[in-house]
């Protein structure tokens, strides 16, 4: 039984009784390519019943929805509890980090002007200001707030990662994807995030660490 | 004493570095210090001005640094305090006029003689901001509560730094509390967050600024002024004094506001 409802800007998909995953994932993607012709970008929560989802799972799930111009908001089991599972070891973020031979780390903060380059990684332990820019070939961490510009793997490498201990960026940068903030609204986030490409486009989440 | 050439700087122009030096430079001298004021905006030569000093010049840095007169005969002193000089810009001339090099001499000649030297830098960060930082070994950053403001501090800090100048401060000028409590100015805290180097003074906006400025008379110089008394504390921290940042100055009479707080306490 599934059923599907669109309330305060929000849908919410209920599939009970999908007896696999394998069930579940063409039943969601069924409804999927009916829903999204009506509601495009739409923040979704999914109630999966009594499935019980590894966290890999859980990321093709995630990557279904966006596929379909939709983000998961929330994803509810009365099995046991995906939160464990996702925050385990399975879904360590660097895992799939591209390894890069050599690292730049740099203890100070980059003002307004200052531009750093590295044909591998960088680790910055401060801030990024506005005006800024960091282009590194592989991974860019930031142990600092990121409010000015970034540009990982900018040789072309899209699974390059970027992390910041506050993402607030004016830009961000990923192989051969630029993206900026929305306008109008502005967030500040409180907590650490990671940026890197899913489904073709540049996609922020919380830091699991 | 050790003497100490401080550089008055802020990358954008029309944040109040030129009122910022005339109002230390004369709270420093009403503090017994020797001062001398050096304006290196060669061509937009303002300081003097402030200074109502204008009708003294004779000669000025160009002549100094080209050795066609003595630096004691291009230091015009101040009308009010003894200790107080000034070695004004020239106005005919370009920034290129001066070198890094012969500002360094310069500033290491009147070390002898003075005890503070306030380097008045352009805006900009060519030529003139290399020849204002080039003999300094601390600096004042002015920036406004404003982005653009802020940014170029953030960009001439970096320049400092990588001109080996570790040791900056900021002043926040032209601060409005009203508009900072109503959350459309950006706070002191927003400011720092970026810019992340230490404060030595919030200067309040004030309107005596613009009447003290086109009549040559500095702030410091009246007791009523809020700015005035806000630049001469930051002359007594800038002596070594220990002077606490007051956070947020009541703007106006205050009493409604002092009966509000009261009330928040008692209950």
């Amino acid at each position: 039984m599934t059923t599907a409802a669109y309330t305060k800007g929000e849908l919410y998909i209920r599939i009970l009784n999908a007896g696999s995953y394998s069930e579940l994932e063409e039943e969601l993607r069924d409804r999927l390519e009916n829903l999204s012709a009506y509601l495009p970008g739409t923040l979704v929560k999914i109630d999966i019943g009594d499935q019980h989802l590894t966290s890999k799972q859980v990321r093709e799930i995630e990557d279904l929805l966006l596929d379909h111009g939709f983000y998961l908001q929330d994803l509810m089991s009365n099995g046991p509890p995906v939160e464990d599972s996702a925050a385990g070891a399975e879904e360590y973020p660097f895992d799939d980090m591209p390894y890069y031979n050599d690292t730049v780390m740099i203890c100070r903060h980059l003002r307004s002007g200052q531009k750093l380059f590295s044909e591998g990684n960088v680790v910055i332990l401060g801030d990024i200001n506005p005006g800024a820019e960091v282009i590194a070939g592989g991974n860019i961490m930031i142990l600092g707030s990121l409010r000015g510009m970034v540009h990982a793997g900018a040789f072309g490498d899209e699974t390059a990662l970027i992390s910041a201990y506050r993402m607030n960026p004016t830009q961000l940068r990923i192989a051969s994807h630029i993206t900026r903030p929305p306008d109008g609204e502005s967030v500040e986030p409180n907590i650490p995030e990671l940026a890197r490409i899913r489904a073709g486009k540049v996609v922020i989440e919380k830091l699991k660490i | 004493m050790k003497s100490k050439v401080i550089v008055i700087t802020s990358g954008k122009g029309g944040v109040g570095k030129t009122t910022t030096t005339a109002n230390l430079g004369t709270a420093l001298a009403m503090l017994n210090q020797r001062v001398v004021m050096i304006d290196t905006d060669i061509g937009l030569r303002n300081l003097d001005v402030v200074l109502g000093l204008e009708n003294r010049i004779v000669f000025d840095i160009v002549d100094v640094v080209n050795g066609n007169c003595k630096l004691n005969q291009a230091l015009i002193r101040d009308k009010r305090f003894e200790g107080l000089h000034l070695l004004p810009a020239a106005q005919t001339k370009d920034k290129t006029a001066v070198t890094p090099h012969q500002m360094k001499n310069l500033t290491n000649e009147l070390r002898k003689d003075f005890d503070v030297i306030l380097v008045d830098c352009p805006a900009g960060i060519e030529q003139g901001f290399r020849n204002a930082v080039a003999g300094a070994d601390q600096a004042i950053v002015v920036a406004t509560p404003e982005v653009s403001s802020v940014r170029d501090a953030d960009r001439i800090i970096g320049l400092l730094e990588a001109s080996g100048l570790k040791d900056s401060h900021l002043i926040i000028n032209r601060l409005r509390s009203k508009m900072v409590k109503r959350g459309d100015m950006m706070d002191i805290d927003d400011i720092l967050d970026i810019l992340s180097i230490s404060l030595i003074g919030v200067v309040p906006e004030d309107e005596s600024i613009v009447v003290s400025t086109n009549r040559g008379e500095p702030a410091v110089l009246e007791n009523a002024s809020r700015a005035g008394g806000a630049y001469r504390r930051i002359a007594r921290r800038l002596t070594g004094e220990e002077v606490p940042i007051m956070a947020m100055e009541e703007e106006g009479g205050g009493i409604v506001d002092r009966f509000r707080k009261m009330l928040k306490l008692a209950r």
